[in-house]
C-alpha cells in the first residue's frame, strides 16, 4: 500500500442548491480515474467533512469527463442564506476535500 | 460551411465586471452575449429594492450596461440576452430604453419577459390544490410560520425565442432558468423544436443547448477562473477572457474565448465547470428537457478550442422549479483579531468572556458560532486543528462572532456588550464594528413545484 494525496492524482469544483452542496472531482488523466473510482468512495467522503455534512453522500460516476460528482445532502448549514459559516456557498468544500489522502494499492 | 452561431457568456453573477463582455462586444467576438444575473438569492435581494422603490427590482448592473456594453454591442450587431430583469424586467426596459435614447439609440427594440412571478398568487395556487410542499423536507407551505419575500417559477426558453423571433435587440427576462437563456438563442437561430412530445433527436438538440448554456452561464469560471484544474494559474487574471461558444445546428458547439484576453480555453476549465451545480449527471432537470450529461464529450481540437458533443436529452420534467424566499429572522457579526504571542489561547480566553457576558443579558441568541479565523473559520469541526507549536508560530489569529436572532436589534445588543473586551479582555486585541455586520435579513428558501399550466409566460417589447 502507498498513500497518494488527492491533490496530485485530481482537481475539483464544489457549489450549492440550497442546503445540498455538490463536489465534482476531476482524475488530473485517464489513467488517474479508475484509482477515483476504486478508493474515492462516498463514505470517506461523508467522514472527511465529519460534522459539516448531515445527511448522505451520494456518488455518480461519469466517466466520460473522467468525473466522479459527490452530492452531499443538509451540508450547507440550511443553505447559503441562513447559514452562519463563512463559507456559505460550499464553494470551498472541494478545496477540503482535495486534502484528503488516498491508502491505494502498491 | 453550414451556419453557426457564436454566444458569450458575458455575466457570471449580479455584480460581475461587464468588462469582458465589453471586450467581446468591441472585437465583435459574438452573435449573442448572454449574461446571468440571477443566483437563488439574488431575487430575494432585488424584492428588497422594489419594497423602496416599485420602479425598481431589476439587477441595477443594466444601468451601467446600458451606457457601455449595449451600445457597443447594438453597433455590431450583437443582441444580448439577460435574466436581470429580476422582479420587474417591464421596469428594466423602460429604464433601458430611456438610457439608450439619451444617447441618441433610436428605435431599438427591447423585450420584457415575464409571468415567472407568483409572490402574490401563492393563496391563489394553494387554493388551486397546489400543496407546495418543500422539496427537500415535504412539508406543505400553509405549516411554513415565515413571511415570503420572493416567490419565482423557473421559466424555460420559450419567450427567449419568441422576444428574438419579434425582432428583440436587447432581452430583459425575469427567472428564465440560466441555461434557458442561451437554448431560446439557439431556438430562435435554428428553429429547433420544443414542447411535448419530441424526438430523440430534437430532445438531444434541446440537451445539447441547455448544457450550452450550463457551460456560458457562469462567466469566467469556463475560462480558467476559481481554478483548481489549471492550478497555479499560468496566465492573466486581471483581463480573464470569459467564454464563446460557436455552436452548429446539431447541437455540438466549439469553445473558445478571445485571444486578447488573459484566462484559459482548455478541456480541463471546460469539465470543471460542467461538473459545477450538477446532481445526478444523467438526470440534469430544465424546464425545456431532462439533460443527459454522462455520455458527453469534451475534445480538444487546438489548443484553446475544445468541442462539446454527445449530449443526450429525456423528455422534460412535467412540474416547473419555484422557489420561495422566506423572512426567517436576523444575523449579526464581527471579527478580531489577536497577535502573538499567545495568540490562540487569547482567542480562547476572548471567547470564553464574550460567552459569559452574553449569558447574563436580557437577549435571545437562537444560534451562534465562534469561527477561529486561520484555524477552522471555513471548514469548522472538519479542520485539523495544527499542532501547539504551529500555532505558537502563527503571527495572528482572528475570530468571527456570528449568532441568530428573531428580532432586529438582537445584535447590536449582543456586540455593544462586548466592546468592554478591547480593554478588559486579553492583551494584543484589533477590531473595528466596520468588519462586521449587525441586524441583517437572514432568509430561508423553500424549494417546491408546481404545475405548468399556473405559468402564463409573456413577451412586451418597447421601442426606445
Amino acid at each position: 500500500m502507498k498513500t497518494v494525496k488527492l491533490i496530485d492524482i485530481a482537481s475539483a469544483r464544489s457549489g450549492d442548491k440550497n442546503n445540498v452542496c455538490n463536489i465534482g472531482v476531476l482524475a488530473n488523466t485517464p489513467a488517474d480515474y479508475p484509482t477515483l473510482q476504486k478508493y474515492l468512495t462516498a463514505d470517506k467522503v461523508k467522514a472527511h467533512f465529519g460534522d459539516l455534512i448531515k445527511g448522505k453522500v451520494e456518488r455518480f460516476e461519469w466517466e466520460s469527463i473522467e468525473a466522479l460528482n459527490f452530492v452531499c445532502h443538509e451540508a450547507l448549514d440550511g443553505g447559503a442564506s441562513r447559514s452562519l459559516r463563512m463559507d456559505t456557498l460550499g464553494k470551498n468544500f472541494s478545496s477540503h476535500l482535495l486534502r484528503m489522502e488516498l491508502e491505494i494499492e502498491d | 460551411m453550414s451556419k453557426t452561431v457564436r454566444i458569450a457568456g458575458g455575466q457570471g453573477f449580479y455584480g460581475d465586471s461587464p468588462m469582458a463582455a465589453i471586450a467581446i462586444a468591441q472585437e465583435g467576438g459574438a452573435d449573442y452575449i448572454v449574461n446571468d444575473a440571477l443566483a437563488e438569492l439574488t431575487l430575494s435581494i432585488l424584492q428588497k429594492d422594489r419594497m423602496k422603490d416599485p420602479e425598481t427590482g431589476y439587477a441595477k448592473d443594466i444601468l451601467f450596461q446600458a451606457k457601455t456594453l449595449y451600445p457597443l454591442a447594438l453597433s455590431k450587431g450583437i443582441k444580448v440576452v439577460t435574466n436581470s430583469g429580476g422582479l420587474n424586467p417591464i421596469a428594466a426596459a423602460k429604464k433601458v430604453s430611456e438610457i439608450l435614447a439619451a444617447q441618441g439609440l433610436k428605435g431599438i427594440k427591447i423585450a420584457a419577459i415575464t409571468g415567472d412571478n407568483v409572490l402574490h398568487r401563492l393563496d391563489e395556487l394553494q387554493q388551486g390544490g397546489e400543496e407546495l410542499a418543500n422539496l427537500d423536507s415535504g412539508i406543505p407551505f400553509s405549516e411554513n410560520k415565515y413571511q415570503p419575500t420572493h416567490a419565482n417559477v423557473y421559466i424555460g426558453a420559450k419567450s427567449v425565442a419568441e422576444a428574438l423571433n419579434q425582432g428583440a435587440q436587447i432581452i430583459l427576462a425575469g427567472r428564465v432558468a440560466d441555461p434557458c437563456l442561451t437554448l431560446g438563442v439557439l431556438i430562435h437561430e435554428f428553429g429547433w423544436e420544443i414542447g411535448e412530445d419530441l424526438s430523440q433527436e430534437a430532445l438531444n438538440k434541446l440537451a445539447s443547448g441547455i448544457s450550452i448554456g450550463h457551460l456560458l452561464e457562469c462567466g469566467g469560471q469556463a475560462s480558467g477562473g476559481n481554478s483548481y484544474a489549471e492550478w497555479p494559474m499560468d496566465y492573466p487574471i486581471s483581463n480573464l477572457g470569459y467564454p464563446i461558444a460557436e455552436v452548429s445546428e446539431d447541437g455540438t458547439a466549439v469553445f473558445n474565448k478571445l485571444d486578447s484576453q488573459g484566462g484559459k480555453m482548455s478541456r480541463d476549465t471546460l469539465r470543471e465547470q460542467l461538473v459545477y451545480e450538477i446532481h445526478d449527471p444523467a438526470n440534469y432537470m430544465t424546464p425545456d428537457v431532462t439533460v443527459d450529461l454522462t455520455e458527453a464529450t469534451l475534445e480538444t481540437l487546438e489548443p484553446g478550442k475544445v468541442k462539446l458533443s454527445g449530449v443526450k436529452g429525456k423528455p422534460r420534467p412535467e412540474k416547473l422549479k419555484l422557489t420561495a424566499g422566506l423572512m426567517e429572522g436576523y444575523m449579526s457579526d464581527q471579527f478580531f483579531f489577536f497577535s502573538a504571542p499567545y495568540a490562540y489561547e487569547k482567542v480562547q480566553k476572548f471567547i470564553e468572556g464574550v460567552k459569559e457576558i452574553w449569558s447574563k443579558l436580557p437577549i435571545q441568541i437562537e444560534r451562534s458560532e465562534f469561527q477561529i479565523l486561520g484555524v477552522n473559520g471555513m471548514h469548522g469541526s472538519a479542520a485539523p486543528t495544527p499542532p501547539k507549536e504551529v500555532l505558537d508560530q502563527m503571527n495572528e489569529i482572528g475570530v468571527r462572532l456570528v449568532v441568530k436572532h428573531s428580532d432586529n436589534r438582537t445584535g447590536k445588543m449582543a456586540f455593544s456588550s462586548i466592546i468592554c473586551l478591547g480593554l478588559n479582555g486579553p492583551p494584543g486585541i484589533v477590531g473595528i464594528p466596520g468588519w462586521g455586520k449587525q441586524d441583517r435579513v437572514m432568509l430561508s428558501l423553500w424549494p417546491t413545484l408546481i404545475d405548468r399550466n399556473w405559468i402564463e409566460e409573456k413577451v412586451e417589447v418597447v421601442e426606445s
